[in-house]
């Protein structure tokens, strides 16, 4: 394996090769003192004194990250998120510079992996590309040796209690089309916001091929992710938590889990860009009025019996199915007074009605309120309209991808 | 002949721009040492420490500020110290002339012109403590107590009259106030349950507490997400964000680290610090908490009864009526002056000051700086 010096010449071409180039240009935010701190940690690096600027990052990013849990995250302001990138960015380079070993790597790819969850993009997006090379360095490939016989996950459906499978037949059903045109598309759902499923759109994605547990452990598996941990997260139990994709297959996935842990509405794709190459964006969100940089990419990875309460959204939306089947039903936005939703601003996109098991007698108006349901199938995708109410659960295994645009 | 000791300070935590901790070396100090204070004897009535500098004023009015900012001044009653602002309450020019209100960039060595100033006027002025001394320490509350100073825009809130405050302190995103008769109102932001209201809503204006309405309160306390009340007997009340264990209630980040209390035998220990059994009544281990959206009362040793308490963006100290000094909470850098930097999620007594009595202390960002008085 190679050892620590290929590591540091790769993670130094990397670097801008200039002290005054290894500098973020901040505006009035950032109080004096701490860009006087990020100075002085910068010299201390291209000193070679790691110890001092290890110091220095900490609490750079100590400072930095109570600006980032201050206040709603829409209002943090991107410099601070800047700041704590590039603390992450002085620490993961310095925590592997000493020693190349297989534990000062992988505390360093999850220090990226905070700069890219939680920072914004500094230095032509730089920590993307120090995580590349780190996971490259991680010892004995990127995912633990396999066991005797890794055994398909789904063989495991059997010790699970038997999953409903809900009658869709007795249900009225999304409509389906196959590959319409643009403008079909564009006058028959997209403005009268109607749900539809896309057959033979997204069935050739290379995914839908190749991804597999293994190939997910593969190209993710030392990376941090964030996961939700409880039924759904309307439940005073549910919260989230950070691990890495490896432990959340073998705790949430493989091992009989207790819980429920979904990998939720996370871009996964643009903190591994390997993955992004495996789908596509699907043409007809070019007839929204933004760019295609401005498409939030979301992956949804999870167990069997994830379930997302009823709840509306405030952009378009494509939800292409990868692996597995789900369960999903859809209100429209007129039946909102019939969905009862949540009085506080938190939960106020969020109905207090459980689909499957509505409290009658609490939420009368639900029983009569026309739906719309379906199972989405891998390869297909459904157009979910801005506003539209929302529920899905997940009837195997299953991988999505939503594409957020407006 | 019975003369009043002057007390001395003490200070510990984080000290990278070497804003006057113990000896100045290094970028954490973890055990209580000698504060460097301006002058031989200045007497230091009053300090406020912000993450990178600290502000001294003493009695005789001299302002000096140490760390990445520097400089000396006089004619100050009162100084306030935040990374973006540094607020001085100063004496206007001859009597009667009330007292202004000055906000300064801290790196300006207050020279050239103030960013804003305010005239309290002198009926605003309240009254002071007898023998003349000014009422020290209660900024961001401005004398008069119908307005308060803010690090952001806008920088001077007015409070409704009757709100009759004695006391405000400000997180990072919410404010508390405790009244004349000991009644606590917070408002802001809720996400933390740092309010105390019971949800994670916002509130734009002071609400009371409901849940501690019928108990006096002496002190309150604002951390970054929690806040911290005593009652007039001494008990402690809590409530906000856990994430480092700064409510004394079973953190699940410092469990992951091995250092919850949570499992622990129970009984009090040698050193004074309680340990909670954390037991529910199955036996089974008591369920972490990272939110307390409402107050909870805080178990300290028992016959000890708080008289101040006072809280770091993460971290909580309290002093006790017999002059001993508990914290608990986040202790990266030492904040917390038991030697170390763990975070702990049970109160522990501060050994240093065993054989001192404390008087009085002020937190900050990852600092702690605490004046014992000494008596014999």
């Amino acid at each position: 394996m190679a050892g620590a010096g290929t590591l540091r010449e790769a993670l130094r071409a990397l670097l801008p090769p200039t002290k005054e180039e290894l500098t973020l240009q901040l505006g009035e935010t950032v109080e004096r003192s701490v860009v006087r701190l990020l100075r002085e940690a910068v010299e201390l690096f291209c000193g070679g004194r790691g110890d001092e600027c290890l110091q220095a990052s900490e609490a750079i990013l100590d400072y930095s990250w109570e600006k980032l849990n201050t206040g709603p995250w829409r209002d943090v302001h991107r410099d601070w998120r800047r700041v704590y990138a590039f603390g992450c960015l002085l620490k993961a380079v310095c925590l592997c510079e000493e020693t190349g070993d297989a534990g000062a790597v992988a505390a360093a790819l999850r220090v990226c992996d905070m700069g890219l969850l939680m920072g914004a993009a500094i230095l032509g997006d730089i920590l993307t590309k120090v995580a590349a090379v780190l996971q490259a360095h991680l010892p004995s490939g990127k995912r633990p040796a396999p066991g005797p016989a890794q055994e398909q996950p789904h063989e495991k459906k059997a010790r699970h209690d038997h999953v409903r499978i809900p009658d869709v037949r007795s249900e009225r059903t999304v409509p389906r089309l196959r590959c319409p045109s643009l403008q079909h598309f564009r006058k028959h759902f997209l403005v009268p916001g109607r749900p539809v499923i896309l057959e033979g759109v997204a069935d050739q994605w290379p995914c839908m091929k190749k991804w597999s547990l293994e190939y997910i452990q593969d190209v993710a598996g030392c990376r941090t992710v964030p996961v939700e941990v409880g039924s759904r997260y309307t439940d005073e139990e549910w919260s989230q938590t950070l691990m890495t994709v490896n432990e959340f297959i073998s705790k949430y996935i493989r091992d009989e889990p207790r819980d429920v842990g979904y990998l939720a509405q996370h871009q996964l794709f643009d903190q591994i860009p390997e993955l992004k190459r495996d789908i596509s964006i699907p043409d007809y969100c070019c007839l929204g009025d933004g760019d295609e940089e401005e498409i939030t990419i979301n992956a949804w990875f999870g167990p069997q019996g994830t379930v997302s309460p009823l709840h509306q959204d405030p952009q378009q939306n494509f939800l292409a199915q990868v692996t597995g089947r789900k369960y999903i039903r859809l209100y429209s936005p007129q039946e909102s007074e019939a969905l009862y939703p949540h009085d506080t601003h938190l939960l106020h996109n969020t109905s207090q009605v459980d689909v499957e098991n509505p409290d009658l007698e609490k939420f009368p108006k639900f029983a009569e309120a026309p739906f719309l349901s379906c199972i989405l199938c891998p390869g297909e995708i459904l157009f979910i309209p801005v506003k539209y109410w929302h529920y899905v659960r997940a009837l195997d295994l299953s991988f999505s991808v939503s594409f957020w645009w407006s | 002949m019975a003369e009043e000791r002057r007390g001395s300070w003490f200070g510990f935590g984080f000290c990278g721009f070497g804003q006057a901790l113990g000896s100045g070396r290094g970028r954490q100090v973890h055990s209580p040492e000698p504060l460097q204070t301006p002058g031989e004897d200045a007497d230091v009535c009053r300090v406020s420490a912000s993450w990178s500098y600290t502000a001294f004023v003493t009695r005789g009015g001299r302002l000096e500020l140490s760390g990445s900012a520097g400089c000396a001044a006089g004619g100050c009653r009162d100084a306030w110290a935040s990374e973006a602002l540094l607020v001085v309450l100063r004496a206007g020019p001859g009597r009667g002339a009330g007292t202004e209100l000055q906000a300064w960039a801290p790196g300006s060595a207050l020279s050239g012109e103030p960013l804003w100033a305010h005239t309290v006027g002198p009926e605003a002025e309240g009254e002071d403590a007898p023998g003349g001394e000014p009422q020290a320490g209660a900024l961001p509350l401005l004398p008069g107590a119908r307005a308060y100073v803010s690090p952001r825009p806008p920088f001077y809130s007015p409070l409704a009259p009757e709100l009759r405050a004695r006391r405000l302190e400000l997180g990072a995103e919410h404010a508390l106030l405790l009244d004349e008769a000991g009644q606590v109102f917070s408002w802001g932001q809720g996400r933390h349950g740092q309010l105390g209201h019971g949800t994670l809503e916002a509130e734009l204006e002071p609400r009371p507490l409901e849940a501690l309405q019928g108990v006096p309160m002496a002190e309150v306390a604002a951390g970054g997400w929690h806040s911290v009340c005593v009652s007039e007997t001494g008990d402690i009340y809590i409530w906000g964000w856990n994430e480092s264990g700064q409510l004394a209630l079973p953190s699940r980040s410092l469990a992951e680290v091995g250092k919850t209390a949570a499992g622990e035998a129970s009984g009090p220990k040698e050193d004074g610090s309680d340990v909670r059994t954390a037991e529910g009544e199955s036996g089974g281990l008591a369920p972490f908490i990272a939110i307390q959206p409402f107050p909870a009362l805080l178990d300290l040793p028992p016959g000890t009864d708080a008289v101040k308490a006072s809280c770091g963006s993460r971290h909580t100290a309290v002093v006790t009526r017999t002059g001993e000094l508990y914290t608990w909470g986040w202790g990266k850098y030492g904040q917390l002056g038991h030697e170390d930097t763990s975070s702990l999620d049970r109160p522990r007594r501060v050994e240093y000051f065993v054989d001192k009595r404390l008087q009085d202390m002020y937190t900050s960002k990852q600092h702690g700086g605490h004046r014992p008085n000494p008596r014999w």
